[in-house]
């Protein structure tokens, strides 16, 4: 075998955990769509209705995108398969790209290669074919999604595409970053970074009259201008072609021209001491989530703000009672008033929080990997005192970007005049908690388990579950096994009553996750990488 | 007085491999005990039982009497503790390495720990993911040594230093003695073994095929001793424990495993005045691990 096969081969390895669950996701979700919306929409009047009530109304286009043709199974499906997975499919390549190349350097293995009889160009092409075949089979995926869901083979292939389109721009996204930054962690905020301002840009253009243009400015714009199923454009496929090109080559010659191991953006190596938040393990840790803690918290305030803006917007046109119950299984009360939107809208924060909760356990996760916790408990350290302190941290982590939700969302909401009370939208905030703490507590539990496994057991189950939400009643599935997901027992604060018993019972499950977590951490070996 | 580390039947499955099979291990306060072994010999393993970091499969560790699973926190006290490969914090600098490391632990004497940055030449401004290995290395060597732990558990300490840090390392280790602390060293650097240690205990594939003062493996292990006759060297019947080896034509060499006594009164019995020169030399440290280590099954004495 060649060495770019090989690489290439060994590159593809290293994602397939990540390439199968995307691809399963994608598949599922373009599969659900056309599916759900023929059995909740069966009659044409019924989709007029549902259009004129629930499509046109501005502020739902923040999550799905644009709705060009929301009448037809296939106009539907586009619009609320495109502009999700486009999303998804944005951190998808960011994710595979950063992983390739400077996970890769970060870890020494790059440095490894590059001694052997292997350039720097083949390195790169064959990081980057490996990456070319993953999003081939996301494509494949999301494609026969559509057509097992009843639409035509063509129109799937062409829908797919316009979502996978995204994914070579923020492979080039992650290849930049992973040549500016000097460590892994800054490679993946600084695509973060991207990925969030790309989502603010078509969330301004969707929601905002006047502001259509800026569609042209977000490469998740593009992705609704290729029109699938409703005129399409392919001629816009230039454009992520254009820019992806044009940012792995600028990736590239700064890899062919820079020290392996260092990135552009210069690493402060020496410091005076600052001895702040060095007096136990868990003051080290806040030390050391830091930066991603402010990074959390500073994209949840943005978005809370812009959301309580939008909310003004929400047209009171009459709804028809059958219409307003299907809205109401999508996730939501009755959304033509302002704190019905909100109360919409806090599911996707509780999505959000609930995904920083176990990101929160993923890093104490990351700290034993890395063997750091090694170092630590080989101190007097007791090993509940370590994880007591990391839960109790995410806890106060948690709570607190709850509360921003609540408060900006509140503020947004009062600079448009609208009317709602700051402490009903802070218990909007803190209604995030429940669920959010019970991922985090069956995420510490999947850490005492299966350390290795833990993240992707933890993300999957929030991913799935919430999804599961979406979908699960419009696809007529049993109460049972809806009322499966955590996010069926929340009260939607402000629209409705914070529902107390679901809490407390939410709540007992992560206290006592978080406890039988302690009990059998304190009982296994420490499991490096 | 209770021992500072001592182990019973201590055991470690990982799977279907046994990583570490019915270890006995007793070290008294004050001692230097060398561990040896090749890579992959379980000496980590033993490390990681003494801490509590696994969990033992069979049998028990204690450290200072108490027991290292059960109350690691008031074992770790009393203990201070070099890895073989250095896992510090990326983002923190040395001297805040060391200030996060001294709170955990407490009692760290602040001024010895200048002094060793002094010796060992640290930069302490630096941050841990700007340095080299033998850097980092030298960060944990300088933290565990200014704790002045009764118990210094070093894995592999010097791995990645130079010659010079060595010697600084040495120096430290004899000073440690001096003061009373006791040393556990696990190495496979024999020259460094064999300078610092009171006791050896030799690892085998999990087991402990060896143990005791440099002079008692020594006294067990062989010893070479070449005669040089004036003529052609003489036919002697075969003696036990002796293996004759032709060294040149007037000259023997013999391996010989326990005394030399039967040997000498052989060699007189053909002629004492025939012989030339005698010398006879002690195996070093490496000829005894290599010894345990040669392969064939049937040297090793378990």
């Amino acid at each position: 075998m060649s060495a770019p096969s090989a690489l290439a081969r060994r590159a593809f390895r290293d994602a397939r955990t990540r390439t199968i669950a995307f691809g399963y996701l994608f598949a599922a979700y373009a599969y659900i769509q056309p599916v759900g919306y023929r059995h909740a929409y069966p009659t044409l009047s019924d989709r007029l209705a549902f259009a004129h009530s629930f499509a046109s109304n501005d502020a739902l286009r923040l999550f799905y995108g644009y709705p060009y043709s929301p009448l037809t199974v296939s106009g539907y499906s586009a619009w609320r398969v495109g502009g999700t997975l486009a999303i998804l499919a944005a951190v998808f390549g960011l994710l595979a790209a950063v992983r390739a190349l400077r996970s890769e350097e970060d870890t020494g293995r790059m440095e490894l290669i590059l001694a052997g009889a292997v350039g720097r160009r083949t390195m790169y092409l064959s990081a980057m074919s490996a990456i070319t075949a993953g999003t081939l089979i996301l494509w494949l995926a999301e494609s026969v999604g559509f057509i097992a869901g009843g639409l035509s083979a063509g129109g799937s292939a062409y829908l797919a595409l316009a979502s996978v389109s995204v994914v070579p721009v923020y492979v080039g996204v992650g290849a930049l970053a992973s040549q500016l930054a000097p460590t892994r962690r800054i490679a993946l905020e600084l695509g973060s970074a991207v990925v969030g301002l790309s989502l603010l840009l078509r969330v301004i253009a969707d929601t905002s009259s006047g502001a259509g243009w800026l569609r042209w400015a977000t490469p998740l714009g593009w992705t609704e201008e290729l029109r699938p199923f409703t005129g399409a454009h392919p001629v816009v496929l230039l454009l992520p072609a254009v820019a992806s090109v044009l940012l792995l080559v600028l990736a590239a010659r700064i890899a062919a021209g820079r020290d392996i191991g260092t990135g552009v953006l210069p690493a402060r190596d020496s410091a005076p001491p600052r001895l702040r938040l060095l007096s136990s393990p868990t003051a080290q840790a806040l030390r050391t989530e830091r930066g991603s803690l402010i990074a959390w918290t500073s994209s949840v305030a943005a978005f809370a703000f812009i959301l309580g803006m939008v909310s003004t917007s929400v047209s009171s046109a009459g709804i028809s009672k059958s219409v307003q119950r299907e809205i109401a299984k999508l996730g939501s009360v009755s959304i033509e008033t302002p704190a019905g939107y909100l109360a919409f809208v806090f599911i996707f924060f509780i999505l959000a929080v609930s995904l920083f909760a176990c990101a929160q356990i993923a890093a104490a996760r990351h700290e034993e990997a890395d063997e750091q916790l090694e170092t630590l408990l080989s101190q007097p350290v007791s090993r509940h005192g370590w994880l007591g302190g990391r839960l109790l941290l995410a806890t106060f982590a948690t709570g607190a970007l709850s509360l921003t939700a609540g408060l900006l969302t509140w503020a947004g909401a009062a600079s448009q005049g609208v009317s709602i009370s700051l402490p009903r939208m802070l218990e909007a905030g803190a209604n995030c908690l429940p669920v959010s703490l019970l991922f985090g507590g069956v995420a510490a539990l999947a850490y005492a388990i299966v350390p290795r496994a833990s993240a992707g057991i933890a993300y999957g189950l929030v991913t799935v579950t919430f999804l599961w939400q979406l979908t699960g009643s419009v696809l007529g599935a049993p109460k049972w096994l809806v009322n499966l997901t955590p996010f069926a027992h929340v009260g939607l604060v402000p629209a409705q009553h914070f529902r107390a018993e679901a809490a407390v019972i939410m709540l007992g499950i992560a206290v006592s996750s978080a406890l039988a977590a302690t009990w059998i951490f304190q009982r296994r070996d420490l499991t490096g990488p | 007085m209770k021992p500072a580390i001592r182990t019973e039947g201590l055991c470690k499955h990982y799977g279907d491999t046994v990583a570490l099979d019915r270890l006995d291990l007793t070290v008294n306060e004050g001692e230097v005990y060398g561990y040896l072994g090749p890579n992959g010999s379980g000496k980590t393993t033993t490390i990681r039982l003494l801490l509590g970091l696994h969990r033992p499969s069979g049998g028990r560790a204690e450290l200072f009497g108490v027991d290292a699973w059960s109350e690691p926190v008031a074992a770790h006290r009393r203990v201070a503790y070099v890895a073989g490969e250095p896992f510090l914090w990326p983002a923190l600098t040395s001297a805040e390495t060391f200030e996060f490391l001294a709170r955990l632990h407490g009692g760290t004497d602040v001024s010895y720990r200048d002094g060793l940055v002094e010796r060992f030449q640290l930069d302490t401004s630096r941050k841990i993911r700007a340095l080299s290995k033998g850097n980092r290395q030298k960060v944990q060597l300088i933290a565990a040594l200014a704790t002045r732990a009764e118990l210094l558990l070093l894995d592999e300490p010097t791995s990645g230093l130079d010659p010079l840090m060595e010697m600084a390392f040495r120096d430290c280790v004899k000073e440690a003695k001096e003061r009373g602390q006791t040393v556990f060293l696990s190495s496979h650097i024999l020259s460094e073994v064999e300078a610092l240690c009171d006791r050896v205990g030799i690892l085998r594939e999990g087991k402990l095929v060896d143990e005791g003062t440099l002079q008692e493996l020594r006294h067990l292990s062989v010893q070479t001793v070449e005669v040089t006759f004036m003529g052609r060297a003489p036919n002697l019947s075969p003696l036990e424990g002796v293996q004759v080896q032709s060294a040149g034509p007037n000259a023997l060499r013999f391996e010989v495993s326990g005394s030399v006594g039967p040997l000498i009164a052989a060699l007189a019995g053909v002629g004492g005045n025939s012989i030339k020169t005698l010398s006879s030399r002690e195996p070093s440290l490496e000829e005894i691990f290599l010894h345990h280590y040669d392969g064939s099954e049937d040297r090793v004495r378990a």
